[in-house]
């Protein structure tokens, strides 16, 4: 195979990648800053350090956690450049309110709000087992973290979310 | 199982099947069970928004020659008193080098070894990573960029040799903690092997520097070496 048929491989290869994975990446870096607009520069980012290190990817079910892994550092990265203060949730930018507002649902919305008040390490892990799927073990594997650390926080989260969501639910309203 | 503990589960992955039978059995748990899947289906649905168009980057073309991974997480083989033993035998070893905080080195192969002895808790055998945050630390963009798809890297510190800071980590091998000194401004011409009473290394030139790789005396280091091709890349 000369250079240029292996630029071209390893450049379907990405776009295979990035295909399949966008979405997941995209939602994750959404829900990790809590911003619309940060998200998307955390996934360009994030798209070009994939592009970078894309040979270092042998295991290819093993692609979404080192997308998600690579998004995760970035959003770090993005962080720690801006430093932004914490969020106040009264107070909102028009990209953070654009989180909230996303496909008006008023089902959904006092849900969304809940999960937007969580703490960062609450709503993280959460993230990753309802929305990617992973089991505590992987989550602990992403964030570093002993699983009893994970199910602590995941069942702090959940009961957290109770206490927003479902007391202001009258019972037998819940879908 | 009792109640206490089925909901504290529960609560942490409510998809578990391995109460039903508490939960068959209590009503209560059944209810509070049912509740919280309830409760995670609106959370699935809320968390779902909706995705823009995929804007892609410019990507730069990529020189692959510079790239170098680390090995990917492994299971060890041997029992962990083993590794421990073989690690007290090393820093026995590299202990004698050092003779006083003005020594010179005959070598950058020698100092490097040498170093091992500067920081022997690193040559401890755990499945503990370092967090992302401290890995990011050691290993700053601007010297390199990992992928962090590497493995068990349960090690991270910023070192000296030759003068410069350099990042130094520990990963897990078959046989006890293997050492690797990123050096992106020590360029050597060819591999040099490094041994020991109770190690076996190498010194890889890597671009327009090299990779240091120090285990214990049995670790299979060319597997690794086959494995340390894809996950830093030299930012400089």
């Amino acid at each position: 195979m000369n250079s240029s048929d292996a630029e071209a491989t390893r450049r379907q290869k990405f776009d295979e990648l990035v295909a399949v994975y966008h979405q997941d990446m995209y939602r994750y870096a959404a829900w990790l800053s809590r911003d619309r607009t940060v998200a998307e520069d955390v996934v360009q980012e994030s798209l070009l350090r994939a592009w970078k290190s894309l040979d270092a990817l042998r295991d290819a079910p093993a692609a979404k956690h080192w997308l998600l892994t690579i998004v995760r550092r970035e959003n770090a990265r993005y962080f720690e450049r801006r430093r932004l203060e914490t969020v106040d949730v009264d107070n909102l930018t028009p990209s953070q309110e654009a989180l909230l507002a996303d496909q008006p649902d008023h089902e959904l919305d006092d849900v969304r709000a809940a999960i937007y008040r969580l703490d960062d390490d609450y709503r993280e892990p959460l993230v990753l087992q309802v929305l990617m799927g992973y089991s505590t073990n992987e989550i602990a594997e992403l964030m570093g973290l002993k699983q009893g650390a994970v199910l602590t926080r995941l069942h702090r989260a959940r009961l957290k979310l109770r206490e927003d969501i479902v007391e202001e639910t009258a019972p037998g309203q819940m879908k | 199982m009792n109640c206490e503990e089925y909901r504290l589960a529960i609560a942490a992955d409510p998809s578990r099947e391995d109460g039903n039978a508490h939960a068959a059995a209590c009503p209560h748990c059944r209810a509070h069970r049912d509740e919280l899947r309830a409760l995670d289906r609106r959370i699935g649905r809320a968390l779902q928004i909706s995705v823009p168009e995929l804007r892609m980057p410019d990507l730069p073309d990529v020189d692959t020659s510079s790239v170098v991974a680390l090995p990917a997480r492994r299971r060890f083989t041997s029992p962990a008193w083993l590794a421990v033993a073989a690690t007290l035998v090393l820093a026995a070893f590299v202990g004698i080098r050092m003779i006083g905080d003005n020594v010179t080195y005959a070598s950058l192969a020698d100092e490097i070894v040498a170093h091992l002895d500067h920081e022997p808790y690193a040559l401890r055998v755990t499945d503990e990573p370092v967090s992302e945050r401290r890995l990011a630390k050691v290993v700053p963009a601007e010297v390199a960029s990992m992928n962090h798809d590497a493995g068990l890297i349960t090690y991270a510190q910023t070192c000296v040799i030759n003068g410069k800071k350099v990042p130094h980590l520990v990963i897990q091998g078959e046989h006890g903690p293997v050492t690797i000194l990123l050096l992106p401004d020590e360029a050597v011409d060819d591999a040099v092997e490094l041994e020991g009473e109770s190690i076996n290394g190498v010194l890889l030139p890597v671009g327009g520097g090299s990779v240091a790789i120090i285990g214990e005396k049995d670790e299979k280091l060319e597997s690794i070496r086959q494995n340390v091709m894809n996950s830093v890349t030299w930012s400089t």
